[in-house]
């Protein structure tokens, strides 16, 4: 079974024996396709039904989004918090940051530079 | 005071989580006078951080925030009355506060607003947007693409989603240092798993732990799971034990699994036919009992049901039927979205329904309405919503 690893709200291609798929694919509620860029998947949730389809022809996708703090890659099916979480979100926090006891002055930190750098 | 209040953010870099869509609002209201839209409307769950957002992007800028809600405003002439001298000007209250400050129009729950029954109200906000003397921002729970076209046209529509279970443990992280807390990782962990996204919730939760609440009293985060939520778990999931699970906690919601199992089934685009008719026989066995336990009372079914419902759900995912987001019929109580019905509602609720030991479904269909009812005074806005939804209770 081959992985690839996307990101939600980022395009990506499915291989080109797949294009019989295409039909199914588009349908599925939370996943675009945008020509000459390929498809987008909005959240977990559009994912797994993908991989629903995806996975007969021996492809899975697998969903990462990035933590807002360190940029480290989260993989929402290894997270402790996966059966409670909405998984709507596109970035999140990774847990060593999230479990580092001055985590909310080093997010606000973050930010800072982020809307500094941006104008704030 | 209220930590909800003492924590409030006071600046956009406060506010964790939802980066995407602080940033979009905060580009609006930055630079709102280039923009085409002449408004913005913010919409999301409560306790996110919308209207957290607004003031703390407003504090930062230098905005006087003007905030109405939707019951200030049902006619064009409650609005303009109230903003008589506003636009087109600045507050009375900014020149009292010292600083001459720029307004910024806040109209909450806009999601309350039906321009079929009020008159004007939604109008005259669209009109006061249109004139661009000050920035407009609105925000709603839920937005009707129909109620609420005109609006949804002329504002830029900005989503807020619910936060991640460890995006609210930063949130908590901030107010165990500042108060000197003792409390154990594990506590906050449990806390962050069943505030379900709701800031506000989770800071509620927290100060009811410090006050001495034990957090294995707050309901398992499993149960009462809002129908939407419960079948997006059960389409992701691919352990058949933990369909059960999630089935045993959510009884309520039986019948619609099943119903939304039929349809996904039925209209599946790679299961194969064979596996279809195989399903359908287990979901038209499934409907048999349950019209037994409704109209005879046939309540020894009842043991079969969530092994043959999580069978039915663990195998439809995996010969390939697909969720698509539907959901039967609307559950009242999701969609209640006036936050001071919601305020009574959930004080009601934390001061009744553990002491009355009775399910959750049998409090919201029979008891709530009629304690609503024996005290309506004491709770007024939610005995309105009552009288609407269930026609009135005696």
């Amino acid at each position: 079974m081959d992985v690839m690893r996307i990101k939600y709200g980022e395009p990506f291609r499915i291989p080109r024996r797949l294009g019989d798929l295409f039909r199914d694919v588009v349908r599925i509620d939370g996943v675009e396709y945008v020509r000459g860029k390929g498809f987008i998947v909005r959240d977990y949730y559009a994912m797994v039904n993908l991989n629903k389809i995806l996975m007969r022809m021996g492809l899975t996708l697998a969903p990462t989004v990035n933590c807002v703090m360190c940029g480290a890659s989260i993989e929402c099916d290894k997270c402790e918090y996966t059966d409670v979480c909405r998984k709507e979100v596109t970035l999140c926090i990774c847990g060593n940051c999230a479990y580092s006891p001055n985590s909310f002055e080093r997010y606000r930190d973050v930010a800072k530079s982020i809307y500094l750098n941006r104008r704030l | 005071m209220n930590w909800t209040e003492k924590y409030r953010a006071r600046s956009i870099v406060e506010i964790v989580g939802n980066e995407e869509a602080k940033e979009k609002l905060y580009r609006y209201i930055h630079s709102w006078k280039e923009h085409d839209k002449s408004g913005v409307l913010i919409y999301g769950p409560a306790g996110v951080g919308k209207t957290a957002s607004v003031y703390a992007i407003a504090n930062d800028m230098g905005y006087h925030v003007i905030e109405l809600n939707a019951s200030d405003f049902r006619s064009a002439e409650q609005v303009y009355k109230k903003l008589e001298g506003v636009v087109g000007g600045y507050t009375l209250d900014s020149f009292l506060g010292g600083r001459r400050m720029r307004p910024l129009l806040f109209f909450d729950e806009v999601d309350g607003m039906d321009p079929r029954e009020d008159t004007g109200g939604l109008k005259a906000l669209i009109d006061i947007a249109s004139r661009r003397y000050t920035p407009v921002v609105a925000a709603a729970n839920f937005i009707d693409p129909v109620k609420h076209k005109e609006l949804i046209q002329s504002f830029e529509v900005i989503e807020f989603k619910s936060l991640t279970p460890r995006q609210i443990l930063v949130i908590l992280n901030r107010i165990v240092l500042r108060e000197g807390l003792d409390i154990d990782r594990d506590v906050l962990v449990k806390i962050a798993e069943r505030s379900r996204g709701d800031a506000r919730l989770a800071i509620n939760l927290l100060y009811s732990v410090h006050m001495g609440s034990d957090i294995e009293a707050i309901s398992n985060p499993l149960e009462n799971l809002p129908i939407d939520i419960l079948l997006r778990r059960l389409s992701a999931q691919s352990d058949i034990s933990e369909i059960r699970r999630l089935l045993e906690s959510n009884p309520q919601h039986w019948k619609d699994v099943l119903y939304v199992y039929f349809d996904s089934i039925v209209r599946s685009p790679v299961m194969r036919d064979d596996r279809r008719e195989r399903l359908m026989k287990y979901v038209s066995l499934l409907d048999l009992m349950l019209g037994s336990i409704e109209s005879r009372g046939a309540y020894f079914y009842m043991k079969y049901i969530p092994h043959i419902l999580s069978w039915i759900v663990y195998q439809a995912n995996r010969w390939g039927a697909i969720y698509d987001g539907r959901i039967p019929e609307y559950r009242f109580y999701m969609f209640i979205s006036n936050r001071k019905v919601r305020e009574e509602m959930e004080e009601v609720f934390n001061d009744l329904q553990g002491n009355l030991h009775e399910s959750i479904r049998k409090f919201f269909v029979y008891s709530l309405p009629t304690f609503v009812s024996l005290n309506r005074n004491k709770y007024p806005s939610l005995h309105r919503w009552v009288e609407r939804v269930f026609g009135g209770v005696t």
